[in-house]
């Protein structure tokens, strides 16, 4: 059967009408001028991996929040810019360690909240670090603020914090971070002491502007503020959670700073597009393989250290970080104290050392179990781990478990070997933090628990003299390689891009600092 | 009529009540501690004491289960555990996103479908068919997460027409934003409505009413347009109803490639970070968004062809 159409007549006239209101309608979207790109009109668009979930300093789900926090408030001190971790004064005219347990500081005298909550003061400070420890805030950045006494108000803008024990970690993440941010304490009051997603009072170069759930942040240069002027008149916080994502919108000029997948590291060496650049700086994370020294198969010391030796890091990395990172030596990454030059193992796999271990171990047909994460950097370790433990003719059954049931191994007595992963502050005191004999059934899935290591946690954070702390971390790391329980794999990287006309300000692990970031 | 619609309508609530139920027990059923990831490692045993009572985490399943219909028949699916803001606020604040999505996808996709459709079962046979068959199973074919890559790359990145990622402000910046992962997730969907239309319409075309139609002497195109098509295109209407679910999934990969805002990328979000009230507001706003749209499908069946009523 054949339908026939009452057809138009399409003559030539008729073709160029057509192709016309075609060519138009492909061009509507397209605004006659192209598209708008980025870091044009004084604004400046960043990725961050998720979305804000609270203004309020106290309840801060960390770096996310902290990216905001950090250009809406001010602190008495922030971190540089740079390479090597440092601190710079802000909000401080003056701070200075009186004794081990008294920091004395001085407030400047040109910084003022938004809304009519005046200038800030010392009792803003005393408020904002209290309120941190205080049991009925219930924060979960409380162990950032350490032993926090309390705060001495001696002058308007004069005061002394007081620990209860000397905390060397105040100067690289209490005073630096999240909870050294300053609230003003009259908004907080009026408000019931507590702020969710609207800013109830801001201080820093630059105001929250508006915030768009999912979607964006804004932030604008706040107009009364009297220290050195913010380079940019409006940044714009996209949240991208797909790296590919923001390596396609900063391509197609909708971004101006990204982080960058370690797979386009080397794509993006031979060149970034529109006159961009790409930076690699070090992460703080740490991976490892961990070995469950509770489990009846991992009792076995010798056959702990074949699966440490059989372990060829290089190529785990090759594979799953696409040789983008480096070999670790322990969990503390280089530039903190406590970095090790080098690992008790090497990172190369000796299978001869692992096959002598393994028959002096007298383990033979061994079958373990390894969990990771469903991410293919892990589960790609997993499979090159997996192969190279074959060679000593150990069999590995990699499981791969979804992020919720994963992070709840600690309820897991059958976890055998994990691949894991853990984020990091800069102090060595955080990475310790982990492994302690406390953290046995919490975090330390390895149930690793040693006398000495936990000793040297307590100690070295009230310790002030860094070659001491330096040498009393690295023994650390040394305690938990020589239990078999480790492998130390890598700090990873954080590579970011940026556009031409964008200096991005960042911290020595690739974090972005975006108060300070300046135009070319 | 009315009879039938009172009673899709009551089986589509039962449908609702069955769904949200399962999802409420299978989230629970869910290895991890709820509190411990939503809190963070860092979080004091108190703080995840107060909190597992909020949530009522302490308490048994099924009394979870009443308290969850209790609040829901006040109107109030809880507090978002980080942000202390309405879930109710959050939802509808990602709702209207994913709702323009859809709809944009189904809507180009069953223009242009049910278009070509009809071309090709008008012309059988003919070079213009076979083009239309192979560009309809092209369309099914290709997956569109490639679609999706490949669009981004050749609009967004290489001739800039379209933006790449976002939601866009005021009308056109939105419309702007919603083309290219309309265009992802409605290529496949193109293909298969004219892929139905077409066997339809031949199907129907062979029909003694329009062959009586055609003995009346009425116009071929008027028999084509309003004798055939409003019969051909039953089967479009109840795969588009329930190809509204199907395409509530597929919103959820667009939301992530195109860094968009809505309900799909809330949920997968709120499922790894375990946030119970998210998860439920959302399921129950797109399992609500879904039951609607198929009973809505089924009534529009029911109007168009009365004997779906008799049959129902």
């Amino acid at each position: 059967m054949k339908i026939e159409w009452t057809k138009t007549a399409l003559g030539r006239r008729g073709f160029l009408k057509g192709a016309t209101a075609l060519g138009a309608a492909a061009a509507l979207p397209v605004g006659l001028g192209g598209r708008a790109m980025a870091a044009e009109g004084g604004t400046v668009r960043v990725r961050s991996y998720g979305d804000m979930q609270s203004i309020d300093p106290a309840y801060s789900k960390g770096v996310i929040d902290e990216e905001i926090h950090a250009a809406i408030y001010n602190k008495l001190i922030q971190y540089k810019p740079g390479r090597e971790w440092d601190w710079q004064m802000d909000a401080a005219a003056m701070i200075e360690q009186g004794d081990d347990t008294h920091i004395k500081f001085a407030l400047r005298d040109d910084i003022g909240f938004t809304n009519g909550f005046g200038a800030m003061t010392a009792e803003d400070v005393k408020f904002s670090f209290e309120r941190i420890v205080d049991e009925a805030t219930d924060s979960p950045n409380k162990p950032d603020m350490g032993p926090l006494s309390h705060v001495e108000v001696t002058g308007e803008r004069e005061g002394t914090i007081v620990l209860k024990e000397p905390f060397a970690p105040l100067w690289s993440i209490a005073l630096p971070y999240i909870t050294g941010n300053i609230v003003s304490k009259n908004a907080w009051e009026a408000a019931g002491g507590k702020a969710t997603t609207d800013p109830l009072a801001e201080s820093g170069p630059y105001l929250r502007d508006s915030w768009s759930p999912k979607e964006k942040t804004v932030l604008k240069r706040n107009p009364d503020w009297k220290g050195e002027a913010p380079a940019w008149d409006t940044i714009e916080i996209l949240p991208i959670d797909d790296e590919n994502t923001a390596e396609i919108a900063f391509e197609a000029g909708e971004l101006d700073f990204t982080r960058v997948s370690l797979g386009s590291v080397e794509r993006y060496r031979a060149g970034v597009p529109n006159g961009g650049t790409l930076l690699e700086y070090p992460s703080l994370y740490y991976a490892w393989l961990g070995m469950n020294l509770d489990h009846p198969k991992l009792q076995n010391k010798k056959l702990r250290q074949a699966i440490q030796h059989a372990i060829d890091v290089p190529s785990v990395l090759e594979a799953a970080y696409f040789g983008a990172v480096e070999p670790s030596t322990g969990i503390i990454a280089p530039g903190l104290a406590g970095h090790r030059p080098q690992s008790l193992v090497p990172p190369q796999a000796d299978f001869a050392k692992a096959a002598e271990l393994l028959a002096e171990s007298g383990e033979t047909n061994v079958t373990l179990k390894l969990d990771t994460l469903n991410k293919t950097t892990f589960t790609t370790a997993a499979q090159v781990i997996q192969a190279t433990l074959a060679q000593i003719g150990i069999t590995v059954e990699v499981n791969v478990l979804e992020s919720g049931a994963f992070w709840a191994s600690a309820d897991n007595e059958d976890l055998q070997l994990v691949l894991n992963r853990y984020s990091m502050t800069p102090d060595p005191y955080y990475a310790t933090s982990w492994f302690t004999t406390e953290q046995v059934g919490h975090w330390n899935w390895e149930q690793f628990s040693n006398d000495e290591f936990d000793k040297i946690h307590a100690e070295a954070s009230q310790l002030t003299d860094l070659a001491k702390r330096d040498e009393m971390y690295r023994r650390a790391q040394d305690l938990m390689e020589e239990s078999g329980a480790y492998r130390f794999l890598t700090h990873e990287a954080t590579p970011v891009i940026h556009s031409a006309g964008v200096v991005p300000a960042l911290r020595p692990d690739g974090l972005a600092l975006l108060r300070y970031f300046g135009t070319a | 009529m009315l009879l039938y619609a009172t009673r899709r309508f009551g089986l589509a609530l039962l449908i609702l009540i069955v769904a949200v139920t399962v999802m409420f027990l299978m989230i629970r059923a869910v290895p991890g501690d709820p509190v411990q990831i939503m809190l963070g490692p860092r979080a004091t045993p108190e703080l995840q004491a107060r909190l597992t009572a909020e949530l009522a985490l302490d308490q048994p399943i099924w009394k979870q289960l009443l308290i969850f219909y209790g609040n829901l028949m006040q109107g109030d699916l809880g507090i978002d555990v980080f942000s202390g803001r309405s879930v109710t606020a959050i939802v509808f604040e990602q709702l209207p996103h994913t709702l323009a999505l859809i709809f944009a996808s189904i809507l180009w996709s069953a223009l242009l479908g049910i278009g070509l459709g009809a071309y090709a079962a008008a012309h059988p046979n003919t070079l213009i068919d076979r083009i239309a068959a192979a560009l309809s199973v092209s369309f099914v074919a290709a997956p569109a997460f490639v679609v999706a890559l490949l669009s981004l790359l050749i609009f967004a990145v290489h001739l800039q027409w379209f933006p790449a990622i976002g939601a866009g402000e005021g009308f056109w910046g939105r419309f702007d934003h919603l083309v290219l992962p309309a265009f992802a997730i409605g290529l496949s969907w193109v293909g298969y409505i004219a892929r139905l239309v077409r066997a339809s319409m031949l199907e129907v075309m062979g029909e003694s009413h329009i062959r009586t139609a055609r003995a009346f002497g009425i116009h071929e195109r008027r028999v084509v347009m309003v004798y055939a098509l409003r019969i051909a295109i039953l089967p479009v209407v109840t795969v588009i109803g329930v190809g509204m679910g199907f395409l509530l999934s597929s919103a959820v990969f667009a939301e992530i490639v195109f860094a968009r805002p809505g309900l799909g990328k809330l949920v997968i979000d709120s499922i790894t970070t375990r946030n119970y009230p998210i998860v439920m507001g959302s399921v129950l706003i797109s399992t609500g968004l879904f039951v609607v749209s198929t009973a809505m499908a089924d009534l529009i069946n029911a109007w168009l062809d009365p004997r779906a009523r008799t049959a129902a």
